[in-house]
């Protein structure tokens, strides 16, 4: 039985060039409330756990986009999701449109399907232009998309590197964020 | 699939939307254990005039420019259930339109006694309350030099991160809404009227503070989106 909603859901509408105003308050002077959201995903990350992901978001023209925030969702090292801890929020630079996130590497989740999903974080981005956020994820090795059920069943391997970062080394990833292009990244709907 | 109550990620009208949205197809799938989880805010982040902002940046008590206003009203699911513990944030621009950002080009001035931003949690019940000012309506280049109708951004954590919302409030009677490419990106057009505060003469008070009544619906799991109807269509 298809279950009928009483009500639809709220419109989005884009996030504006000023989010930070209301987002990240402290970057545009405004130092009124207890703290801000999304700091860091984890409390203490140690030297030995943290990894540091960085890249840029580039719109249709090639260019980095400077006023995006992404959240970042992810789970612990053991695949678990915990309600205060795992999110980040971050804004690309101004000037250089990089965006920075240190954080740890998610466990393996296990999926609807029952079995063990590769393990990724969701980036969550909003800006001016965007009327809806655009939701992508960031995996870690292609071969595990390439043996991963949900991604077999969606029939697009020729994309799946755009959710794989350029591995710098063990701890250090590089994930650019293409919004058109030959190298378009997969944005998911749920 | 197009969920015809949400906007069109590329609205040409919308010049920016252009170059800002994808030109393939999302890709659906089912929501996993990292949609349907998300980060829970409490009581402990806020302060007691977070949702005042008429006071919480003034540094002297003395109040900004501009109508006072009360925007209040509750969160709920598609269901109709209040939603408590919603993390609301909002932001605008000040009574001249003018927001409180380095990248704000407008010479228009700000006041000191306005910063733009407030927080706020639902109570148990899903009610929300701000209490601030009208923001100005303020040009921005689009199709050459378009106006915004004034309006106020809110932002909302759901108990569930698939629930994560960004939108703007308008406000009754303005008649910039009508042609705005960001309100007309929604195919909707009874869904552009949600997005709509509507005047509340019962929440005015005898300080000359109008009052708006704006609810807001956070989306669930899954959606059926041809059997969706709006209240009162």
């Amino acid at each position: 039985m298809v279950k009928i909603q009483k009500f639809i859901d709220t419109p989005s509408q884009t996030a504006g060039p000023f989010l930070h105003i209301g987002c990240t308050p402290r970057i545009t002077g405004i130092n009124i409330f207890k703290s801000e959201l999304g700091l860091t995903p984890f409390q203490d990350i140690s030297d030995n756990e943290a990894i540091n992901i960085k890249g840029k978001i580039y719109d249709g023209n090639k260019e980095p986009i400077i006023d995006a925030m992404i959240e970042t969702w992810q789970c612990d090292a053991n695949g678990n999701y915990s309600s205060n801890q795992g999110f980040a929020r971050i804004v690309t630079d101004f000037k250089t449109g990089e965006y920075q996130l240190k954080t740890i590497r998610p466990g393996n989740e296990i999926n609807t399907d029952g079995y063990l999903s590769p393990s990724y974080i969701t980036f969550w981005i909003v800006a001016r232009g965007m009327n809806r956020p655009l939701i992508t994820r960031m995996y870690f090795l292609e071969n595990d998309l390439k043996n991963d059920l949900m991604f077999q069943r969606l029939n697009i391997e020729d994309r799946l590197k755009t959710l794989i970062p350029y591995t710098e080394d063990e701890k250090n990833f590089v994930f650019d964020i293409h919004l058109q292009g030959k190298k378009e990244t997969i944005f998911f709907e749920f | 699939m197009i969920k015809k109550h949400q906007p069109l990620r590329k609205f040409p009208d919308y010049k920016s939307s252009i170059s800002r949205s994808p030109n393939k197809e999302p890709l659906w799938i089912n929501s996993s254990s990292s949609e349907m989880s998300g980060p829970l805010f409490n009581e402990k982040i806020i302060n007691k005039n977070d949702n005042n902002l008429t006071l919480n940046f003034s540094k002297t008590g003395e109040k900004p420019l501009g109508q006072e206003i009360f925007v209040h009203g509750f969160v709920k699911d598609e269901n109709g259930n209040n939603l408590k513990n919603v993390l609301i944030e909002i932001w605008q621009a000040n009574a001249g339109g003018k927001y409180r950002h380095q990248n704000d080009p407008s010479n228009i001035k700000l006041d000191e006694n306005f910063g733009g931003c407030g927080r706020f949690i639902t109570s148990s019940d899903g009610y929300y309350i701000f209490k601030t000012i009208e923001p100005g309506a303020y040009p921005y280049p689009n199709r050459g030099i378009e106006w915004r109708p004034r309006h106020i951004h809110f932002s909302l954590f759901g108990s569930m991160f698939l629930q994560r919302l960004i939108t703007q409030m308008y406000f009754e009677g303005d008649p910039l809404i009508k042609s705005c490419p960001m309100v007309n990106s929604i195919p909707d057009i009874n869904a552009r009227k949600l997005l709509v505060g509507k005047l509340d003469l019962s929440k005015t008070d005898e300080e000359r503070i109008l009052g708006y009544r704006f609810d807001i619906i956070l989306r669930g799991r899954q959606q059926t989106y041809f059997e969706n109807k709006i209240e009162g269509s």
